[in-house]
């Protein structure tokens, strides 16, 4: 790494960039292993220190073994890119460093193994630009994920970032600054969607010399995790997002507030902030603009709640993480009364790009009304599980089945819920729905912060109604009737119904709830608490009867609704279910039918999924 | 300033005010219940939601703390609101069917407890402590310990539907001061300090209704005081003690409160004081054989004139002290202390008001418990006024109580009753009551300190410290001291008509002692021969009323020649005392010198004539020797 200097002026940058470019070999070998918290729970930083040990010990030092952030394909980790190559393998394990060392970087060979194979053609892609789960994507905010080592500022510049911060503070006002932004169309990422632009130019215009930003790193919503990537992954982007930022409104000191359960992302956003701070990136007078910018790192303590700006701000002071009423709007009173822009991570993340690359060009990707990309947690009943990045406006066939790969184990697709336990599920017949914010919001659905979640036939939606509501009923700050009440009823209604007790009458009660939790509560946490009520009942209110009236759970999900069988003429008696049944409920001799004993049987469904002949059938 | 349409009207209210404050303007109700004007809103509760029809994003929104915006366009009853208001109401009393506060509103909104409750604590969420289940967590406790007193001793803990109130880490609070702001503001009774502080709580004894409830350290001291206006009693006020709080201070409307007041000593020259010092009444306790003291059921007859008023501790509902149960059998209790001399503590004498106001109690108690007996234990009636005898007869004859003529030897527990066993000498047996309470008529003695006041005044008073007139029949409000007047108890016991009578005359001698120009005297006062005076003061201690003082004797040019003895002509009651101590024979009596006396010893009879002499030579007739 090389030495750190106070960098005073974008000519000191300017050569630093170009100094670190030239001591970087751009045709040396690379071994980029992601390093984010779904790899290493894979086992990649085990396997990164072997590699590097191994490589040693061959006599390799010439080989850069870099830790990246996440690469996206979180489902085939631990992932390793050899550039300049672009060969990319999945699933690598310890033992298969030797293979990788003999045969790619002594021979330039690919390990065939270690490829991934496009179950369409059933072909192995060698590059990463092959794999389908990337062709389809544009990584935009991803852009440094996957090739920079988020704890180095030196990879950063060196991969041509902090080129928009000296753009703005030295060469663009503020106003210009906010100017390109809206221009842009840049909307808030973290579900509300509300142009960016505009809200830095109401924050700007409120009188007095104390301002703040924040950063909303909270990230609550269950099974996403974009913000937790871009913040281990490429901390200087949000970073360098907010000095630009800050800029522009005015503020001299901000706040990254990160989920305590980040701990990899407070890390290395610590270190991020370290190194900006030596090279004078961050601090007084920063490249000789005469604007002085910092930032403080304040940490969560385990509650959703407080992913909601004036809880997070009360969070932040001090105080309990209860939301207060709006207006006055953070904006024009926030942290400690005063103006506050508050943003999301990947909001903060697209701001360097915009500047650099113009507002034109990012308004060029996306809809009409929704520009740039979105990032995607796309999990669930899919085959490729991680982190998408693509343009608004791509369809949900595109994400689910170009990228995503299909439903796993062949089985059909039901239904996609997206935002999180603000959203609502879009059934499988508006599958070529254009993912923007208008769109979604008109099937009753919600981009929220990008969580896709995708149900196969096996999923009830009743369920998935009351795993959200239990989640928020649970997170609930209980400040305000509607919501801590309102909540925990719809919760227990819902409940009552997977476990075969509803009654006539609950669809409605859920309903009368629902319409009032919606409209009387103070945050939008209950505000779209009802969401994943209205949007199941609206596409699959046949469900919801069938667990009442007939006391049946049509996808076989609701334990106490449902009776695993097994058809005596598809059974080939092949022992899987007998084998895997946890409870030893199932008997049955070789050759013959086998048979679930209802008593000891748990309804766990591991036969239904085990049975390779679609013999367990549900009743 | 802003102006916003409400139910269809028009309002101008100020920058920085709520819906709620233009509803009141416009005399709209709003029905609230997180909503106090001593702590800033919460929007909580929501039951004050109104929905803006225009002029804004349209929805519900809560009035408490939605700041008034131009051109806004309101509903208060609209039926989203209605409707909303029905489903807070009822999924609150889903969650504390038991709030009387919650009644009243849900009964308006057709609300009904029809959710299943969800009030399920989260395993942190049990022990330390608490608040009863009336508690909606409106949060008022919470916002007026923490913006309007201070500590934070109060809290919020858990979350959802398991928040409740509590204090931090659910631990007894060192920093709650016990002032009871958070039992104040809650709406439905939920909270007890006494359950948070981790200290005591000394409630302080409301005096005025003999200790049966209690006051704040602010407080009128009684009902129509004059002036009408609290005061603070220093030694309990925690602003006193510790320098915090300070809410009566802030909340005043009219800024009236000022720490800094204090009391003054204003020195008067006056002509004349009337002494009206009052009663007390004697301790019961000193017999035993009644209990008072340690059955809680029997009690004065001042305490049971505070309890059955409506300004009382129970607001005039006669409640027996045990259990607050109406007594269903009252025994009266006269001459506890009066006419016996016996015991020490006794008193010989009659308190003159104990027949008369036990009658009226008697009427009294039939009217606060219809069904129930009243029993007078009597040695004999005094009920000599205009229309008194008539009075007590109206209580035999309208069965308001039974007159038993004998004494109660002793009042004791059984269950939850007290017997009383007394005599009846009219039927000649003996009685035994079993009475839910027992009033006691104790003798009426002077108020303390009086025999320090009266030698201050340097009046005289009788062994029981009664104030003394200076003629029983001819001037029963004078005292033997000029311009010391007396009036009421202090001078006898006596009720209120003759208390009237006594002051309006003491009034009308004190009157008539300074509203003329010239006093007019009797002459037989001393007077001091000041060019023999030598100043030695021997006269002023023997002086009973203070009628001597010194005078100073300057030449033309103002230079102190002597200071010698000089006798108050207003003052001095012609005792003589002063003439007989002075060494120098510097004062006499006039009509009562000397010389004058021996003259009348001289004309009875031919002995040999006595001379006085005086020091300086001359004869007792003032001619030379």
């Amino acid at each position: 790494m090389a030495v750190a200097t106070r960098l005073t002026s974008p000519q000191d940058l300017a050569e630093f960039r170009e100094y670190l470019r030239s001591e970087r070999d751009e045709k040396a070998t690379c071994l980029a292993i992601c390093a984010g918290t779904g790899c290493r729970a894979n086992g990649s930083m085990e396997l990164l220190e072997e590699l590097r040990r191994q490589l040693d010990a061959e006599g390799l030092t010439g080989v850069d073994v870099r830790a990246t952030g996440c690469h996206g394909f979180c489902e085939k980790g631990p992932l390793v890119v050899i550039h300049p190559q672009e060969i990319f393998y999945q699933g690598v394990q310890i033992s298969d460093i030797p293979a990788i060392i003999e045969q790619t970087l002594r021979k330039g060979e690919v390990v065939d193994s270690l490829l991934y194979r496009d179950p369409v053609t059933k072909k192995k892609c060698r590059i990463e630009g092959e794999v389908p789960f990337y062709a389809k994507q544009q990584r935009i905010v991803f852009r440094h994920n996957g090739t920079v080592d988020p704890t180095s500022i030196d990879d950063y510049i060196a991969a041509g970032g902090y080129a928009a911060l000296p753009k703005a503070l030295l060469e663009m006002t503020p106003e210009g600054v906010i100017d390109q932004i809206t221009k842009s169309g840049l909307r808030g990422r973290g579900g509300g969607g509300f142009p960016t632009g505009k809200k830095w130019a109401i924050c700007r215009a409120q009188p007095g010399d104390e301002k703040y930003i924040i950063c909303n790193g909270d990230e609550g919503d269950p099974g996403a995790f974009m913000d937790r990537s871009i913040m281990e992954g490429d901390p200087h982007a949000v970073i360098e997002g907010m000095v630009i930022g800050a800029y522009a409104i005015g503020a001299h000191q901000g706040y990254l507030y990160v989920r305590a359960e980040y701990p990899l992302a407070v890390a290395n956003l610590q270190v991020a902030i370290e190194q900006s701070h030596e090279l004078g990136l961050l601090g007084d007078d920063i490249l000789g603009s005469s604007f002085s910018f910092s930032v403080e790192i304040v940490r969560g303590a385990g509650a959703f709640v407080c992913g909601e700006e004036t809880a997070l701000i009360a969070s932040i002071m001090g105080d309990i993480g209860s939301p207060r009423q709006r207006p006055p709007y953070p904006a024009q009173a926030g942290l400690w009364g005063l103006p506050t822009n508050i943003n999301n991570v990947e909001t903060w993340a697209n701001v360097p790009v915009i500047l650099e690359r113009g507002a034109d060009w990012f308004a060029s990707i996306g809809t009409e009304r929704s520009k740039g990309t979105k990032v995607f947690s796309l999990v669930g009943k899919v085959q490729n599980t991680g982190l998408v990045e693509v343009p608004m406006g791509t369809t949900l066939r595109e994400i689910v089945f170009d990228i995503g790969g299909g439903i796993q184990k062949k089985r059909k697709l039901k239904a996609v819920q997206t935002g999180g336990p603000s959203g609502g599920c879009i059934p499988e017949a508006l599958i070529d729905l254009p993912v923007d914010f208008e769109k979604l919001a008109e099937v009753g659905a919600m981009m929220g912060s990008g969580g896709l979640i995708v149900m196969d036939e096996r999923t009830c939606m009743v369920d998935v109604a009351r795993y959200f509501l239990a989640f928020l009923a649970d997170e609930s700050c209980g400040k305000c009737t509607p919501c801590r009440e309102g909540v925990d009823q719809m919760h227990q209604i819902l409940t009552r119904i997977t476990e075969g007790k509803g009654r006539e009458g609950d669809i409605e009660r859920l309903e009368e709830l629902a319409a009032y939790v919606k409209g009387s509560s103070l945050c939008m946490l209950g505000g779209t608490a009802p969401n994943p009520v209205l949007s199941t009942l609206r596409y699959f209110r046949d469900e919801y009867e069938a667990h009442i009236r007939d006391r049946k759970c049509p996808a076989g999900v609701c334990k106490a609704l449902v009776r695993f069988r097994i058809e005596a003429e598809a059974c080939k008696a092949c022992g899987l279910c007998k084998r895997d049944c946890p409870s030893n409920a199932i008997a049955g001799e070789k050759k013959q039918p086998h048979v679930i004993d209802s008593a000891k049987c748990v309804q766990c469904g591991v036969c239904y999924e085990a049975c390779p002949f679609d013999a367990v059938v549900t009743s | 300033m802003i102006s916003l349409t409400m139910d269809g009207r028009q309002v101008e209210v100020q920058d920085g005010q709520t819906l709620l404050d233009a509803a009141k303007l416009l005399g709209i109700e709003i029905p609230t219940l997180c909503h106090h004007k001593a702590v800033p809103p919460a929007g909580a509760c929501r039951v004050c939601v109104v929905e803006i029809t225009g002029g804004g994003r349209p929805g519900l929104v809560p009035a408490c703390a939605y700041p008034a915006q131009n051109g806004l366009v309101i509903d208060t009853h609209s039926k989203a609101v209605r409707n909303s208001r029905r489903l807070t109401l009822s999924l609150l009393l889903s969650r504390s069917p038991e709030t009387e506060a919650l009644q009243a509103l849900a009964k308006e909104y057709g609300a009904e407890p029809v959710f299943a409750a969800t009030r399920e604590p989260h395993a942190e969420a049990q022990g330390g402590p608490g608040v009863s289940s009336k508690c909606i967590l409106c949060g008022l406790c919470v916002r007026v310990c923490a913006e309007v007193i201070g500590p934070s001793a109060t809290c919020f803990a858990g979350r959802g539907r398991g928040r409740e109130i509590s204090t931090p880490y659910k631990q007894l609070s060192h920093v709650c001061i016990g002032c009871g702001a958070c039992a104040f503001i809650c709406p439905t009774g939920a909270i007890d300090p006494a359950e948070f502080c981790s200290h005591p709580i000394e409630q302080i004894s409301n005096e005025f209704n003999c200790g049966y409830d209690v006051r704040t350290p602010i407080h009128i001291p009684f009902p129509q005081a004059v002036p009408n206006k609290p005061l603070i009693d220093r030694d309990n006020c925690i602003h006193f003690k510790t320098g915090g709080c300070g809410a009566c201070k802030t909340l005043c409307p009219a800024g009236a409160i000022d720490y800094e007041m204090a009391d003054e000593i204003v020195e008067e020259k006056v002509g004349a004081v009337i002494v009206a010092t009052g009663y007390q009444l004697l301790d019961p306790s000193i017999y035993e054989e009644y209990g008072y003291g340690r059955y809680p059921d029997v009690v004065t007859s001042l305490e049971f004139e505070r309890m059955v008023s409506a300004s009382g501790p129970t607001e005039g509902e006669l409640r027996r002290p045990s259990n607050g149960q109406p007594p269903k059998t009252i025994v009266f209790l006269q001459c506890i202390g009066s006419r016996e001399e016996q015991t020490a503590g006794g008193k010989p004498y009659c308190s003159k008001i104990c027949c008369m106001y036990t009658a009226k109690h008697a009427i009294l108690y039939k009217h606060k418990v219809h069904d129930g007996q009243a029993f007078i234990f009597y040695m004999d009636i005094r009920s000599a006024g205009k229309n008194y005898e008539e009075f007590v007869r109206r209580v035999v004859k309208e069965k308001n109580a039974t007159y038993l003529r004998g004494r109660v030897s002793k009042v004791f527990p059984r269950g939850d009753k007290l017997i009383v066993m007394g005599a009846d000498t009219l039927s000649g047996g003996q009685v035994e009551i079993a009475a839910e309470m027992v009033v006691l008529a104790p003798a009426l003695l002077p108020s303390a300190g009086v025999r320090d006041l009266a030698q201050k005044l340097r009046i005289g008073y009788d062994q029981h410290g009664f104030l003394s007139e200076a003629h029983p029949k001819l001037k029963p409000v004078e005292t033997n001291t000029a311009g010391v007047f007396l009036a009421g108890c202090a001078h006898s016991p006596k009720d209120i008509p003759d208390t009237v009578a006594q002051a309006s005359a003491a009034a009308s001698k004190a009157l008539g002692l300074i509203t003329h120009s010239r006093l007019t005297r009797e002459p037989t006062i001393g007077i001091v021969n000041q060019a023999t005076c030598n100043g030695c003061f021997e006269c002023q201690p023997v002086c009973a009323y203070g009628a001597i003082g010194p005078r100073e004797i300057r030449d033309r040019r103002g230079n102190l020649l002597a200071t010698v003895a000089h006798i108050n002509e207003g003052l001095c009651q012609g005792c003589g005392a002063c003439a007989v101590t002075c060494r120098s024979k510097s004062i006499e009596v006039q009509g009562f010198r000397d010389d004058q006396l021996y003259a009348e010893i001289n004309a009875i009879g031919p002995s040999a004539p006595l001379v006085a002499t005086l020091p300086s030579g001359r004869n007792g007739n003032g001619s030379e020797k």
